[in-house]
């Protein structure tokens, strides 16, 4: 652990050395995030909810958006770069350090880097779910808050199993640009409520995006317990919230087997 | 191989090739825009894989506005209307599906990107040794990935509005057909040179991608990409109309949909046809500005 | 024959083959690459022996492509071999145990490991809590190896200021600070000026010397390996087509002694061309190129011949050799061709 709290520290002075830069792409992410809040307000001008009797009305949503972002911008901060760098390692050979280093491989190239640019979003995203909590005049207890923290770290382990899986590919692949496309594309699907997925066209993917590539669940499942209307009232609800511990785990595991597989095919180029 | 120096090589091959006297400028230059064409083309080409999921992958978000709009307007449908400011649920799809065409013409990935890589790593230098055009050069370049991207792009595209037909009314009139063609040729070239002239910036300051970041974000919100413009309310409204990025998006989809029409269509299209002028000439300035500054400095 | 805990490295049948995508030229090409990728089967390394004793400072040496890196990437556990085996301080090493990651380390000189923006000090500490050294141990080591190598005061500047030389001495530092057993270094000389290298191989030197570490090294600089390694391995094609003594590949490949011979006055310099390839003239002084075997033969003749003012015997340079056996190890098949002046008709 000292290790990583190192990792972390070199990266922020790193990160720090730069800072007009830091601080001009921290403003054009929380850019990006007020044009996406203005989308939905804009959106909320027109209708009570989305889709209609789900009970996502304009602050439900808006602390299903502050969750995304919350962990988007975790997995943003800490693993995209990461990610980044090990599939850069991969293409020009410089994973040998890694390797020949007397520590996990995996854990050592997850940590190391940090990108403090989305970090912003964070706090844009706490600000927002207080502020939307607070228009909904409700407190959650504290076990509603614990499972919701709990899970919201799962949606985290699952996305960073889906990107350093991804990343692991360009031992294969080569290039990687189209694996940060579709790493894109994926993630789009999580960042909406499960229940606009209906109908012919949207329950296959709804099942999909749930069960094969549990990206649904990321953002679903913990808001599901600060959002009053969709509190898990009966022992089916717990079904959702089950499943996505077991995802979890499939995702991490499935990620340690694709990341050993490409460390064993591996082949250092030398520049 | 970078593309430019693969130009190189292949340039100075014609070079020897053409014939000193006899052939021309003309056809010099014609060779050498097909040689770069061709060049380009082929790098395209190579990574397939990257090809093909590419322009799957753009297809994806479309499904998930598709339903989020359908959710949006079920509950719109409760409180008693079925329109948002006279886009009805088929015609806010169809306009979405439209934009994708839009922006497949006048979104210029990596162009500024590259520019501003081009200028700070000095690789710029080239093109001011040679006797090609920077501007012209990756305007044929992005002709070439462009053209290549249609090519591969059609079978999804046709797939796709094929499989969403029900979202339209069936064609518009020739004449309307003809303005959105003209509308969706004159966004890609405002696209690009635009966008060209932020990279060019990078002469000046030479972090520039925070800078990329915020116009790429602008021009995607302004355009009407995530929604039709009319949606807007009044302030913002008029601010979207005097801005160019209406023209990259919107407008082209607008016509079609018939949202613009008789004299308003005309007189769209001849400002589209200005702010390209506009950019194409910012464009210039700025590069030959730049290129002052640059040597000025001594790159 | 040296007992097993004397031994730091062996490998036997050591093999890795790899498949690339081979890229065609031009339009054509690229539009069939997008239906059918052709690929082509790499030999890297096809079946390395060898044995490393404790202390012991190896060279391995190659053209470029030989697969002396690649084995050193074997070694290091960084790649899997296609087939073979290998211990090194008794691992297996692409197991990658942390055991014996600690005992190594890794030089590199086309590729750094030190946080560009970041000065060394804080690589260093990332170190010292990756390798686990203990805090008094690291800093001693620490001290003692860039008071060694004169680097002391660059600690504390952002890596990316420093220039080559200096950048390679704190890589040292840094893969030296857990005192390893094994150390391996790939070109770590590569692309610096005469006195960085110099101060290098004096530091490799002497730490070696001090240490008894054993030390793998693959360079293409000769100085670096006559400095430093009593024990050359040469390896062409995949192959190790050499195992000793440096000055023993001059006995072993060299089919040529250089005679030079001073003439007396007068002597007709061109006559001297039939006893032998001329190397050079420069009237009185006569360098020619002659077979082995012939050698004491054409002594006498020249002596018989000619009014000879002095007359010595050498082998040639050993670059000149090393040169000569990477090439035709290399392509066996053409050795037969060209007029490479290795070639020599009498012994072909």
């Amino acid at each position: 652990m000292a290790v990583v709290w190192t990792f972390a520290r070199n990266s922020v002075i790193r990160e720090m050395m730069f800072r007009t830069n830091f601080l001009v792409e921290t403003l054009a992410s929380m850019l990006w995030v007020g044009a996406n809040i203005g989308f939905y307000l804009l959106i909320f001008q027109y209708t009570p909810s989305i889709g209609a009797g789900t009970g996502w009305g304009r602050y439900e949503f808006f602390i299903f958006l502050a969750t995304s972002l919350m962990i988007n911008s975790i997995v943003h901060t800490i693993f995209m770069p990461n990610a980044d760098l090990l599939s850069e390692r991969i293409r020009t050979g410089l994973l040998d350090f890694v390797l020949v280093k007397p520590m996990d491989t995996q854990l050592l190239v997850s940590f190391e880097r940090l990108d403090l640019s989305t970090a912003g979003n964070f706090l844009v995203g706490v600000v927002l779910l207080l502020f939307s909590l607070a228009q909904l005049g409700w407190t959650p207890g504290l076990v509603p808050i614990a499972l919701y923290l709990f899970y919201v770290l799962c949606g985290v382990a699952i996305l960073y199993s889906f990107m350093f899986s991804l990343a692991a590919t360009t031992v294969w692949l080569g290039r990687n640009q189209t694996l940060y496309d579709f790493w894109f594309y994926l993630t789009i699907f999580g960042r909406y409520p499960m229940e606009i997925y209906r109908g012919t066209l949207g329950t296959p993917l709804r099942l999909l995006f749930t069960y094969l590539l549990p990206i649904l669940v990321v953002v679903n499942v913990p808001v599901r317990f600060l959002v009053r209307p969709l509190y898990p009232q009966s022992a089916a609800d717990w079904l959702l919230p089950g499943f996505a511990l077991l995802a979890t785990l499939v995702c991490l595991w499935t990620c340690r087997r694709v990341f050993t597989a490409a460390i064993e095919s591996y082949r250092s180029a030398s520049s | 191989m970078r593309p430019a120096e693969a130009i190189e090589k292949r340039g100075k091959f014609f070079a020897r090739r053409l014939p000193r006297a006899g052939g021309g400028f003309l056809y010099r230059r014609l060779a050498l825009w097909l040689t770069i064409l061709q060049l380009s083309i082929q790098e395209r080409i190579i990574y397939r894989g990257e090809f093909f999921l590419g322009a799957l992958m753009r297809f994806l978000p479309i499904v998930t506005q598709i339903l989020l709009w359908a959710a949006i307007f079920e509950a719109v449908g409760t409180v008693g209307r079925a329109e948002i400011q006279g886009y009805s649920y088929r015609q806010v799809v169809a306009y979405y599906l439209l934009t994708m065409i839009s922006r497949a013409f006048s979104s210029m990935p990596g162009l500024a990107s590259g520019i501003a890589r081009d200028i700070r790593d000095g690789t710029i230098k080239k093109y001011l040794v040679q006797p090609v055009d920077l501007l012209g050069f990756l305007l044929l370049h992005r002709i070439a990935h462009k053209l290549v991207y249609y090519v591969m792009a059609l079978g999804p595209f046709v797939l796709l509005f094929y499989l969403c037909q029900g979202f339209f009314d069936g064609w518009p009139a020739p004449e309307v057909m003809a303005a959105y063609v003209a509308s969706l040729v004159l966004a890609f070239l405002l696209g690009f040179y635009l966008e060209a002239t932020i990279g060019l910036i990078g002469f000046w300051f030479l972090e520039v991608s925070s800078l990329i970041f915020v116009f790429l974000l602008l021009s995607f919100f302004f355009s009407g990409h995530m929604f039709p413009l009319d949606m807007l309310p009044i302030p913002w409204r008029e601010m979207v109309a005097v801005l160019p990025f209406q023209y990259l998006a919107y407008f082209p989809s607008a016509i079609f949909l018939g949202k613009v029409s008789g004299e308003d269509l005309w007189t769209g299209l001849a400002a589209q046809a200005i702010w390209t002028l506009v950019a194409f000439i910012l464009a210039r300035i700025v590069f030959r500005l730049g290129l002052r500054h640059y040597s000025g400095f001594g790159g | 024959m040296p007992t097993s805990a004397m031994i730091a490295i062996e490998a036997y049948g050591l093999t890795k083959h790899y498949r690339v995508y081979q890229k065609g030229e031009g339009l054509w090409a690229s539009l069939r690459g997008l239906l059918r990728r052709r690929y082509r089967l790499i030999e890297a390394v096809c079946g390395i022996d060898l044995q490393v004793e404790r202390g012991e400072f190896v060279a391995f040496l190659g053209p470029n492509g030989a697969g002396k890196t690649t084995t050193l990437k074997l070694l290091t556990g960084i790649i899997t071999p296609t087939a073979g085996t290998a211990r090194v301080l008794g691992h297996i090493p692409w197991r990658r145990e942390n055991a014996y990651r600690r005992r190594f380390a890794l030089v590199m000189g086309q590729k750094n490991q030190l946080w560009w923006d970041l000065p060394a000090a804080d690589s260093f500490r990332l170190h010292q809590q990756i390798y686990g050294i203990e805090r008094k141990q690291f800093e001693r080591t620490r001290d003692e190896l860039t008071a060694l190598l004169g680097v002391r005061e660059l600690l504390d500047r952002p890596v990316r200021e420093l220039s080559l030389g200096e950048r390679m001495k704190l890589e040292l530092v840094a893969a030296l600070l857990h005192r390893p057993e094994v150390l391996f270094l790939d070109e770590p000389t590569i692309g610096l000026d005469v006195v960085a290298q110099y101060n290098i191989q004096q530091f490799l030197k002497y730490y070696q010397e001090e240490n008894r570490t054993t030390v793998i090294l693959t360079s293409h600089y000769m100085k670096d390996v006559a400095a430093l390694c009593r024990r050359v391995v040469v390896i062409v094609a995949g192959r190790i087509v050499y195992d000793g003594s440096l000055s023993g590949i001059v006995d072993r490949f060299s089919r040529y002694k250089v005679v030079t011979v001073v003439l007396g006055n007068g002597q007709p310099v061109p006559s001297l061309a039939r006893f032998g390839e001329l190397v050079s003239s420069q009237a009185p002084r006569v360098k020619i190129r002659v077979p082995r075997p012939q050698v004491t033969e054409t002594i006498a003749s020249i002596l018989r011949e000619h009014a000879v003012q002095d007359l010595s015997v050498e082998d040639p340079p050993l670059e000149e050799v090393i040169v000569e056996v990477f090439s035709q190890a290399a392509c066996p098949q053409s050795t037969t061709r060209g007029e490479a002046p290795a070639e020599n008709p009498a012994t072909a």
